[in-house]
């Protein structure tokens, strides 16, 4: 059952989503269609941290953030080509990563938490301040106008994404071990595992992909500023789709990620008077969500309880250090 | 004579100023089950946790097959060939019973299918092998118990600390563990027990160390250890004749 059928259906459903956009060129949709799967992707890796290990990263737009300005600082002050230049930016998200979680993955708890929190807030200073970035005023980068380019390199990201965490997580031993961490950390070390160094791993995991994306974004959109890469709302959207979806699974974020994208492109079409009150649903949506369905939506219909495991440990609910 | 598996040689743990563990010293040699026993609060526990690489002692040294060990993260002590099991058990509770066997299994076999493999060996060897599918939180505290051993033969260990795997069990379950431990011995298996029940620890240890207040006040075969008047004023109170004894 497991194998073969099963990574050929992943690949199948990618190249079937990949043929929308040749059906579909109208410029709204496409937009649409690329931005659902830029957040499918920041929720699949949000979800590495938060639901195979518990750890809930407050600053996960951070590497979209980095990905973003480094992709525009290479493309516009070096005249690197796009495709290196958003290498390069999964490259800084990944060293990014392991800056912040050199330090704060050796603990346990709401470091990490906290870390990954401040990180975003001074990482998003730093672009506001410097002049390189341009400051308040954001990057301009060169115009590249062709919609259906950026939902097939998206697709390929994403899905590529996908593909590679799949294996990784569901069917190679790093998935499993991750999961014992989540399950209990210091029990972990007693049958061989080396937490701080697993964490450490699954974080750059986590990173280089949401920095590719953001990179990708940058040159789609052509215009960057602090508060569009890095402001809170990244991390926040992509934490309310993870968790809404269900944690601790790959589908469950993916959903997740579609469902709230169609809400919230709903209500921006519709509702855009009362723009202060997105933030409050995507507050009160999070709240609602762990409170009554901690195995998001996904997990709810499966039966597995897998989001409720990771939100006990990730917000610290049950105890788990005792020897 | 042979190098012994575990060197345990003046180890002191202390919590501030308390003195957990105060320089206990012994050995044990391989293909041995000791026993480690004493009243609640002896310090046993603590004990297992500097053995295993949870707790540095703060003096002292501990040589695992002639080794110096002493300070190493647990996850190295378990490389290295030492398995234990905690007394609160500590099963993967939202993974399967398999998947608990599985993920120690990737210590030594660090390919999916050889682990797959591997685990199942140690759940038929358990005894668990019926359950393989069921969530480790379904667990009976028997079935616990064993799963927790099996997690610790999985490291396919030289020595393995087994800490209360008997203790709440009905006995029927306690007989099926004493056979159990005796079975991993026959494997080839160095075993290094804590038990509150003397009837399973008199029956299968070859060598039992009795601790109290951290100090180890006796060591030697169950029978000699048994008849000990230190360990018997430790797990009964003095007597009043050695109260009335010592102060005439």
């Amino acid at each position: 059952m497991r194998g073969r059928p099963a990574w050929l259906w992943i690949l199948l459903v990618i190249a079937g989503v990949g043929l929308v956009p040749v059906v579909m060129t109208d410029a709204f949709f496409l937009r649409l269609f690329t931005e659902a799967l830029m957040w499918i992707g920041l929720a699949i890796t949000w979800d590495i941290m938060a639901g195979y290990i518990g750890y809930l990263n407050f600053g996960h737009g951070v590497f979209f953030g980095v990905g973003a300005y480094t992709t525009a600082l290479f493309i516009v002050k070096a005249g690197v080509p796009f495709g290196p230049a958003v290498a390069l930016g999964g490259v800084a998200a990944g060293l990014t990563a392991l800056v912040i979680g050199w330090p704060t993955l050796r603990l346990r708890g709401a470091y990490f938490a906290i870390g990954t929190w401040a990180l975003n807030r001074a990482v998003g200073q730093l672009a506001l301040v410097l002049d390189i970035t341009g400051g308040a005023d954001g990057m301009r980068l060169p115009p590249f106008l062709r919609p259906q380019f950026f939902s097939w390199v998206m697709l390929g990201v994403v899905g590529a994404t996908f593909l590679v965490l799949w294996l990784l997580l569901e069917q190679a031993p790093f998935g499993l071990k991750l999961k014992a961490i989540r399950e209990d950390e210091s029990g972990s070390l007693a049958i061989g595992l080396n937490p701080a160094w697993l964490k450490l791993q699954a974080f750059v995991l986590s990173a280089v992909p949401a920095g590719i994306i953001g990179g990708v974004y940058a040159y789609w959109i052509t215009f960057i500023d602090p508060s569009s890469t890095l402001g809170d709302l990244i991390t926040d959207q992509a934490t309310v789709m993870a968790v809404f979806g269900g944690l601790g699974t790959l589908i469950g974020p993916v959903i997740g990620a579609i469902l709230f994208f169609a809400f919230k492109t709903y209500f921006w079409a519709y509702l855009s008077d009362y723009q202060v009150l997105y933030l409050i649903i995507l507050g009160l949506a999070i709240a609602a969500t762990v409170l009554f369905l901690p195995d998001g939506f996904w997990g709810t219909i499966t039966k597995r309880q897998e989001g409720r495991r990771a939100l006990h440990k990730g917000l610290a609910l049950k105890e788990t250090t005792e020897t | 004579m042979p190098e012994p598996v575990l060197k345990v040689e003046g180890v002191t743990v202390t919590f501030g100023g308390l003195v957990a563990v105060d320089s206990v010293s012994f050995q044990v040699a391989a293909g041995e089950i000791v026993g480690l026993i004493g009243p609640n609060g002896a310090g046993k526990t603590t004990l297992f946790n500097a053995v295993s690489g949870y707790y540095k002692p703060t003096r002292g040294r501990i040589s695992f097959l002639g080794r110096d060990v002493t300070g190493r993260q647990p996850y190295a002590l378990a490389a290295g060939g030492i398995g234990r099991t905690f007394q609160i058990v500590k099963p993967f509770a939202g993974l399967s019973v398999l998947e608990n066997i599985v993920v120690a299994s990737y210590l030594r076999h660090p390919r999916q299918a050889a682990a797959r493999r591997k685990a199942w060996e140690v759940l038929k060897f358990i005894g668990l092998g019926d359950r393989a599918d069921l969530p480790a939180a379904g667990l009976t505290l028997a079935g616990r118990k064993r799963l927790e051993i099996g997690k610790a033969l999985a490291l396919e260990p030289k020595l393995i600390l087994l800490d209360e795997v008997v203790a709440g069990l009905n006995p029927t379950e306690a007989d099926q563990t004493v056979r159990l431990i005796l079975k991993i011995r026959d494997a080839g298996m160095t075993i290094l027990i804590v038990e509150h029940i003397m009837r399973v620890i008199m029956k299968i240890s070859t060598r039992i160390i009795v601790l109290n207040y951290g100090r180890m006040i006796a060591q030697g075969k169950p029978d000699e250890v048994a008849r000990d008047r230190q360990v018997v004023e430790a797990y009964l109170g003095e007597s009043a004749d050695a109260t009335d004894g010592s102060t005439s």
